[in-house]
C-alpha cells in the first residue's frame, strides 16, 4: 500500500474534505505556508478565501470557527500548538463545547479545532502540552488524538463531518512517521479503540505518541510478559467496551499518557475501569504520565515526560502486585 | 436615513414595550419567577431598540447583557415571551429550559447568547466572516458595553473585521459604569469611539438617550457594511437609572451614588424623550400614547399569562440529547 508521513495524511484529509464540501474552510497563522507542513500547498488548489491566513489572535480564530459553524459553515480552526488553546479556552470549551446544550440543544457546531500537541522536542512548557483534560472536563467536546498516518486522515475526515465540534490533536513527535495510507476516500468512527498487539497477562492503554513506549515494551518483554495494547483513538467519546473486555482477559493494568498525572485522563481512565471492574482486577492500576512539574525546556524535560524505562518498569511491577 | 412616520411609530412602540417587559421582569425576579440574577436596561434602552429596530430579519445580532438583551430581542422582531418564559426555567421558552438567560431564535438573526463578557467579539468575528462568504448581503450588529470595550478581544476581533472588511457594526452602550467601575477611571480617553481609530474604522459618538439618532447613526453603518465597505463603530452615550444588577449596592469605587445624580440621569429619560418630541411634531397623539402603553401592558399580561401556565421541564434525557447533534 501507498506510504504518506502522518504530516502528509493530515493534509490529504484536508484537501478531500475541501474537495467534497464548499462549506470547508481552514483558517489559522501562517497555514498558507504551513508551520508543520499539515496545510502547505492547500491555498494553490482551494485559494485564499478558504485557506485563510489569520492576524496573530487565537481567540478571534476560534471565534470565526464556532460562529461561522452557527451559520452552516465547516470551519477548521488550526491553532498551531494545542498549547495556544489556553489562550482561547472561552472559545473552545464554553462556547464551542457547550454552545449546543446552552441553547436548548438545536443548533449544529460542524467545527475542528486542530493543533499539535506533545513534548521531546525541548520546547518547554508553553509548546509541549498535551491539553486534553481540560476538553474532557468541557462536556460537548470531542477529542481525538490519532497515533499513525492511518488513522490521522481517516478520524480527520470523520471530524471534519461531524456536526459537533472536534479538538484533533496531532501529536508533533509523529509528523514525519511513515505509514500505510489508503488513497481510496475511508473514514475511522470515532469511539472504536485499536488493539494493536494482542496479550493475555496485562492490559496497556496507550495514547498517540505513547504508543511506542508501549509497543517497544511489549516486545522487548515478550518472551515472559504477555502484552496486550490498545489505542484509544478518540478521548470522547471513549470506546470503554474494548477495554473492559481486555481488562477482563487481563486482571492488569497499565495506562501510559503523555499528559500530566494529577487529574489527567489517565485518572479518569483508571476510576472508569475501577467502577466497572473492580472484581477483574488482579492488582491496582499504574500510570505512567508526566510527572507532576511543569514541562521544563532543554534535556530536563527527560525527567517530567514519560520515558521507555518507565512503561518497562510499571508492567513488570504490575505483574508482581 | 430617514423615517417615515410608521416606522417611527414602531420605534416608540418597540421602546415602550422593552420599558414594559424591563420593569416586569424586575418584578418577576423579586417574586421568584424570574430565576438567577437580572440587569436591568432602564434608562438605557435606546441604543438596543434603535440598533435593531430596521434591521433585516436574517441580519445577525449580539445583544449587551442590560436587560439581558430585551430591548436588541424586541426590536429584531423576537417575542420576548419566550425568552422571558426560559429565563423563568420553563420547558417553552426559547431554549427549552436549558439556557436560563441564553436563548436563541436563529430566524432572528439571533444565534445565541454568552455569558463571558467580551466573548461577543470573537464569536461577531465569526458571524461576520459567514456573512462575507454567503453573499446574503447580511450584516452583524453587535452590541456591548463600556465594561466590555476592556476585553482584549476587542483587538483580535477589531482588527480582523477591519482587516477583512468583515460587514459588522460594533454598537457600543456607553453608560459610564461597568458594574461598579467608572469608565473614565478605566478608559483614557473620553470616549471610546477612539476604539475604532486605530484598525481605521469609521466612528460616531451619539446621543444614547435620543432612540432615533441611535437608529440613524446605525443603519447608515449597516448600510456601509452592505455595501461591503467593512465595519464601523457608534459609542451611544446612554445612562443606567438603577444598579448594576438587582440586589446589587449601587456604588462606584465603594461609594454610593447620590439620589441627585440619579435624580439628574432620570431628567433624560430616553421614552420619555422620544415621547414629547413625537407629540410635538405631531407623530403621535396623547391618544396614541395611551393606547401604545396598553398594548404594552397587556402583552406583559399575555406573556406572564403564557409562562404561569408553561411546565417546568422533567425530563434528564433532554440534556443527552442537547449534548451532540446526532
Amino acid at each position: 500500500m501507498r506510504q504518506l508521513m502522518y504530516l502528509q495524511a493530515i493534509n490529504e484529509a484536508f484537501a478531500e474534505e475541501l474537495e467534497r464540501d464548499e462549506k470547508v474552510f481552514l483558517i489559522g497563522e501562517g497555514i498558507q505556508t504551513g508551520t508543520f507542513g499539515t496545510t502547505t500547498g492547500l491555498v494553490d488548489r482551494f485559494g485564499p478565501e478558504r485557506i485563510m491566513d489569520s492576524p496573530l489572535a487565537e481567540t478571534a480564530i476560534a471565534g470565526v470557527a464556532v460562529g461561522a459553524s452557527l451559520m452552516g459553515y465547516r470551519p477548521i480552526a488550526d491553532l498551531m500548538f494545542s498549547d495556544f488553546m489556553y489562550v482561547c479556552a472561552d472559545e473552545v470549551l464554553l462556547k464551542a463545547a457547550q454552545w449546543r446544550l446552552m441553547q436548548g440543544g438545536t443548533q449544529k457546531l460542524p467545527c475542528v479545532f486542530v493543533a499539535n500537541m506533545g513534548g521531546y522536542r525541548k520546547l518547554g512548557n508553553e509548546h509541549s502540552q498535551c491539553p486534553y483534560s481540560m476538553m474532557l472536563h468541557s462536556p460537548g467536546l470531542k477529542v481525538v488524538i490519532p497515533s499513525n498516518p492511518y488513522d490521522a486522515k481517516g478520524l480527520l475526515k470523520t471530524a471534519i463531518r461531524d456536526d459537533n465540534p472536534v479538538a484533533f490533536l496531532y501529536h508533533k513527535g509523529l509528523l514525519p512517521m511513515m505509514g500505510d495510507v489508503p488513497e481510496d476516500d475511508y473514514t475511522i468512527p470515532f469511539g472504536v479503540a485499536d488493539v494493536k498487539r494482542e496479550g493475555t497477562d496485562v492490559t496497556v492503554i496507550a495514547t498517540s505518541f505513547q504508543l511506542f513506549w508501549a509497543m517497544a515494551a511489549a516486545e522487548q518483554l515478550e518472551s515472559k510478559i504477555s502484552v496486550e495494547v490498545i489505542d484509544p483513538r478518540t478521548l470522547e467519546p471513549l470506546d470503554m467496551d474494548t477495554i473492559m473486555t481486555s481488562v477482563a482477559k487481563t486482571g492488569r493494568v497499565v495506562i501510559v499518557d503523555e499528559d500530566t498525572e494529577r487529574c489527567g485522563f489517565a485518572g479518569e481512565l483508571a476510576t472508569q475501569i475501577m467502577e466497572q471492574g473492580f472484581y477483574e482486577l488482579d492488582a491496582p492500576i499504574k500510570r505512567v504520565c508526566a510527572k507532576n512539574y511543569p514541562i521544563p525546556g532543554g534535556i530536563m524535560e527527560k525527567f517530567v515526560l514519560p520515558q521507555p524505562e518507565w512503561v518497562l518498569q510499571a508492567i513488570e511491577d504490575v505483574m508482581v502486585d | 436615513m430617514k423615517f417615515g412616520k410608521e416606522e417611527l411609530l414602531k420605534l416608540y412602540t418597540n421602546l415602550v414595550r422593552t420599558r414594559a417587559f424591563d420593569k416586569a421582569a424586575v418584578k418577576w425576579l423579586a417574586i421568584g419567577k424570574l430565576l438567577s440574577f437580572y440587569h436591568p436596561a432602564e434608562g438605557g434602552e435606546a441604543p438596543g431598540v434603535g440598533g435593531t429596530t430596521f434591521l433585516r430579519p436574517d441580519d445577525v445580532i449580539s445583544p449587551h447583557l442590560r436587560g439581558h438583551g430585551l430591548p436588541h430581542l424586541i426590536g429584531k422582531g423576537v417575542d420576548p415571551k419566550y425568552y422571558l418564559a426560559e429565563h423563568c426555567g420553563r420547558s417553552t421558552g426559547a431554549g427549552n429550559g436549558l439556557g436560563g438567560i441564553h436563548a436563541v431564535f436563529e430566524e432572528f438573526g439571533l444565534y445565541g447568547g454568552a455569558g463571558t463578557i467580551g466573548s461577543c467579539f470573537p464569536l461577531s468575528a465569526g458571524w461576520g466572516v459567514a456573512a462575507k462568504k454567503n453573499g446574503r448581503e447580511q450584516v452583524v450588529v453587535c452590541f456591548f458595553g463600556d465594561g466590555t470595550s476592556n476585553r482584549g478581544t476587542w483587538h483580535e476581533a477589531a482588527n480582523m473585521a477591519a482587516n477583512w472588511k468583515l460587514p459588522i457594526v460594533w454598537v457600543c452602550e456607553n453608560n459610564g459604569v461597568a458594574q461598579y467601575m467608572p469608565i473614565k477611571d478605566a478608559y483614557p480617553l473620553n470616549d471610546l469611539a477612539n476604539l475604532a481609530s486605530a484598525y481605521g474604522m469609521p466612528s460616531a459618538v451619539v446621543d444614547g438617550q435620543d432612540v432615533l439618532a441611535v437608529a440613524e447613526a446605525v443603519m447608515s453603518a449597516v448600510e456601509l457594511a452592505r455595501k461591503g465597505e467593512g465595519p464601523s463603530f457608534i459609542e451611544c452615550k446612554t445612562s443606567r437609572f438603577s444598579a448594576h444588577g438587582i440586589g446589587n449596592p449601587d456604588k462606584t469605587h465603594g461609594i454610593e451614588r447620590t439620589q441627585e445624580e440619579i435624580d439628574e440621569l432620570r431628567k433624560r429619560d430616553p421614552v420619555v424623550l422620544f415621547r414629547n418630541s413625537l407629540l410635538e411634531n405631531g407623530t403621535l397623539t396623547p391618544e396614541d400614547v395611551q393606547r401604545i402603553d396598553q398594548a404594552a401592558v397587556d402583552e406583559v399580561a399575555a406573556a406572564e399569562a403564557f409562562i404561569d401556565e408553561s411546565p417546568f421541564p422533567d425530563d434528564p434525557s433532554i440534556l443527552d440529547k442537547a449534548l451532540y447533534a446526532e
